[in-house]
């Protein structure tokens, strides 16, 4: 079944149309220069250009999307419909890199680089494994987290100047 | 300044540097699903500490082996490594099930540092003189480039132009945030100081290119994935007789020239040039039949004109400041990072770093074909790198990129925001690229549009030729490729009409 296909112009283009409104929506927010050397376009000119156009294009697909699921169900086609749920558990491997990573970058702050490196690697390799090879990947991947975490903290925070997040670390004196 | 940059390439540490920048820029190319853009992402932090050029040259080489190791899986597996390489698979495949696995990499390899010559010399011959043309750019005329260059986003937008067109408006979208140009009043900063400087470009294209390609494999765990790797290949000398060489000679500067071509106009890259290149050569063959079957032709087409688009690409890029791909964009933001500012001035500020950029490019072909002709088994033993565990390192050298850009946790943030957005953009098959061209150009359409708008009462557009012969181009561009996308539209909406009947059809069963 590829009804998708009018979906993957009326979603994005429904989210599009609503973020170009509430872009367009914050545009009065920007304060303006009327002093010496104000140029006759202010600085509300050109968002309001893309905001514009932006909205225009997000309509055009939202349309066409409407037309091509009216040729569909014309067609005799039926509209499946997919939960949330079932959705996201098609995706789970996806959701989860997200989840790891949003986690990771979330908590380096805190924790440090080190520590979340190792954490996070550890998991999205699992992640990147399907399960039923888990048993065999947990020791080499908890090695390539360790080694992944240390070494690049090392080398980046010391060698290359990056500042890194130490993180509970310190309480070592790093 | 010639013999600057030739020394400061020559320091023992920028050889050595090179040299590990083609050889990780194969491995990244000859990984399916790897680029040359996430090789240049991932040690883009590495150079923070070194000087311009050995960074530059660095972040070259990977360039040159990312673009170039492709051609090794398209070859043994009939996968392009990289978008640069899909047209090397359809002679290249066919060659090594022939039993001539050795000719075609050896062709693809030799061919791939011809191109990539050609691309420098072209490179080395056009900048200074687009350099000494944009000198006399003022505001109309930057402006009117801007709005040219931002036109060939209908171009390449392929038969879905409201798509390529949103990405570029997205891209333009985003460089809206940050203070205003000119009068500096901030904008969609939501009084987070973080902001004040808008979101980096290099952040961005980590979110853009590295983070939704890991979602990509994320997507694939469940799927089988069996290919069986050809590991006992052998190339005796150069793979093919001296004689096809002469053979090839017209076809390889044929697609040299179609390389370069494509790869100064912006945002179109090698996966373009490859296919029109490959196109080209067939139609005018006298043994146009026999393409697909397995001849060299095909390899020589599709490699000698992605490696040529890479000095293409770097015309505009080092003469205008405009990227021609993906990779360019990134080496723009590298060029940044050490404080490189590219544009009509760059032989004036940063000539020495220039010629150390073409001499880095050609000791990088050097090193690209000796390390592919003689080290072929090990960047094949190095197809079997399981990609669960590479993929997660690469994650955590990316967020290093975004932390290392400007000491700030806060760009790890955006890195994340931006990945998601990707990945919802591929989803919705909203081209990505387009984006970088928007971003990229936004900025500068509008600071020179508002300037242009402070001159206009004292200075007529009517003084400034260059200005009314771009929009005279941008007008042509603009019709023509609308007319060529609204064809391809039709065409592509009748089959769409015609799957969704079927499917209509089907969901009646």
């Amino acid at each position: 079944m590829k009804n998708k296909q009018y979906r993957l112009d009326i979603i994005p283009g429904i989210v599009l149309a609503l973020f170009s409104i509430g872009y367009l929506a914050m545009i009065p927010q920007i304060q303006t220069f009327d002093g010496m050397g104000a140029t006759p376009l202010t600085n509300h000119f050109i968002p309001t250009l893309w905001g514009s156009v932006l909205l225009l294009l997000s309509l055009w697909i939202v349309v066409r999307g409407l037309r091509k699921r009216k040729k569909f169900l014309e067609e005799g086609g039926k509209v499946e419909k997919t939960s949330f749920r079932d959705a996201l558990m098609e995706k789970r491997e996806v959701a989860a890199s997200f989840l790891s990573l949003t986690i990771y970058v979330a908590l380096m702050g805190v924790v440090g680089f080190a520590p979340m490196t190792v954490l996070y690697v550890f998991v999205q390799i699992l992640i990147l494994t399907p399960r039923e090879k888990w048993k065999k990947n947990i020791v080499p991947a908890l090695v390539t987290a360790v080694i992944t975490g240390c070494v690049l903290f090392y080398i980046f925070r010391y060698m290359l100047n990056v500042l890194l997040p130490i993180g509970i670390l310190s309480v070592f004196g790093l | 300044m010639i013999l600057e940059g030739l020394m400061q390439v020559l320091q023992p540490m920028t050889v050595v540097l090179v040299a590990i920048g083609v050889a990780v820029g194969i491995i990244f190319g000859s990984i399916p699903g790897l680029t040359a853009t996430m090789a240049i992402v991932m040690f883009l932090p590495v150079t923070y500490s070194m000087t311009a050029s050995e960074g530059i040259s660095m972040l070259m080489a990977l360039y040159i082996g990312g673009i170039s190791g492709g051609l090794i899986s398209a070859i043994l597996l009939n996968i392009p490594g990289t978008p640069s390489s899909v047209a090397t698979c359809f002679d290249g495949k066919p060659l090594a099930d022939k039993g001539e696995a050795g000719k075609a990499l050896g062709t693809g390899v030799v061919f791939s540092f011809l191109g990539t010559i050609i691309g420098i010399g072209l490179l080395v011959i056009l900048a200074p003189v687009l350099c000494d043309f944009a000198l006399k750019f003022q505001a109309y005329e930057y402006c009117a480039l801007a709005l040219f260059s931002l036109s060939m986003v209908i171009a390449l937008t392929g038969h879905d132009m409201p798509k390529g067109l949103i990405s570029a408006v997205l891209g333009a979208l985003l460089a809206t945030v940050g203070l205003a140009p000119i009068d500096s009043r901030p904008r969609f900063t939501f009084n987070m100081y973080q902001l004040n400087n808008g979101f980096a470009l290099v952040v961005l294209l980590i979110g853009l290119f590295a983070i939704s390609e890991v979602m990509a494999y994320a997507e694939s765990v469940r799927q089988k994935q069996d290919f069986t790797i050809r590991s006992n290949v052998k190339i005796k000398g150069v793979g093919f007789t001296f004689k096809e060489f002469i053979g090839q000679i017209r076809n390889a500067a044929v697609s040299a020239i179609i390389g370069v071509g494509i790869g100064i106009l912006p945002g179109i890259g090698g996966g373009v040039s490859c296919m029109i290149s490959y196109t080209v050569s067939k139609n005018t063959s006298k043994r146009r039949e026999l393409y697909g079957t397995g001849i060299m032709d095909g390899v020589v087409a599709s490699e000698t004109a992605n490696n040529g688009t890479i000095g293409g690409a770097m015309i505009p890029l080092l003469s205008l400041g405009i990227p021609g791909d993906a990779a360019t964009a990134m080496l723009l933001g590298g060029l940044q990072v050490h404080n490189v500012a590219p544009g009509p001035l760059i032989y004036e500020k940063n000539g020495v770093v220039v010629y150390a950029i073409f001499f880095a490019m050609v000791l990088s072909a050097i090193f690209m074909m000796l390390f592919m002709l003689l080290g072929m088994r090990f960047f094949i033993s190095v197809l079997k790198v399981p990609k669960n565990y590479l993929l997660p390192v690469v994650v955590v050298l990316c967020a290093i990129g975004a932390i290392g850009n400007a000491n700030a946790l806060f760009d790890t943030y955006c890195m994340v925001g931006f990945g998601l957005m990707s990945y919802l953009m591929i989803k919705a098959k909203i081209p990505t690229v387009p984006m970088i061209l928007g971003f990229i150009l936004g900025p500068t359409f509008e600071q020179n549009l508002r300037r242009v708008s402070q001159l206009a009462s004292s200075d007529s557009f009517i003084g400034h030729p260059i200005f009314c012969v771009l929009i005279v181009a941008t007008i042509f561009v603009v019709i023509f490729s609308v007319r060529a996308n609204l064809k391809d539209a039709k065409r592509a909406q009748e089959r769409e009409l015609a799957e969704l009947s079927q499917a209509a059809g089907g969901g009646d069963e």
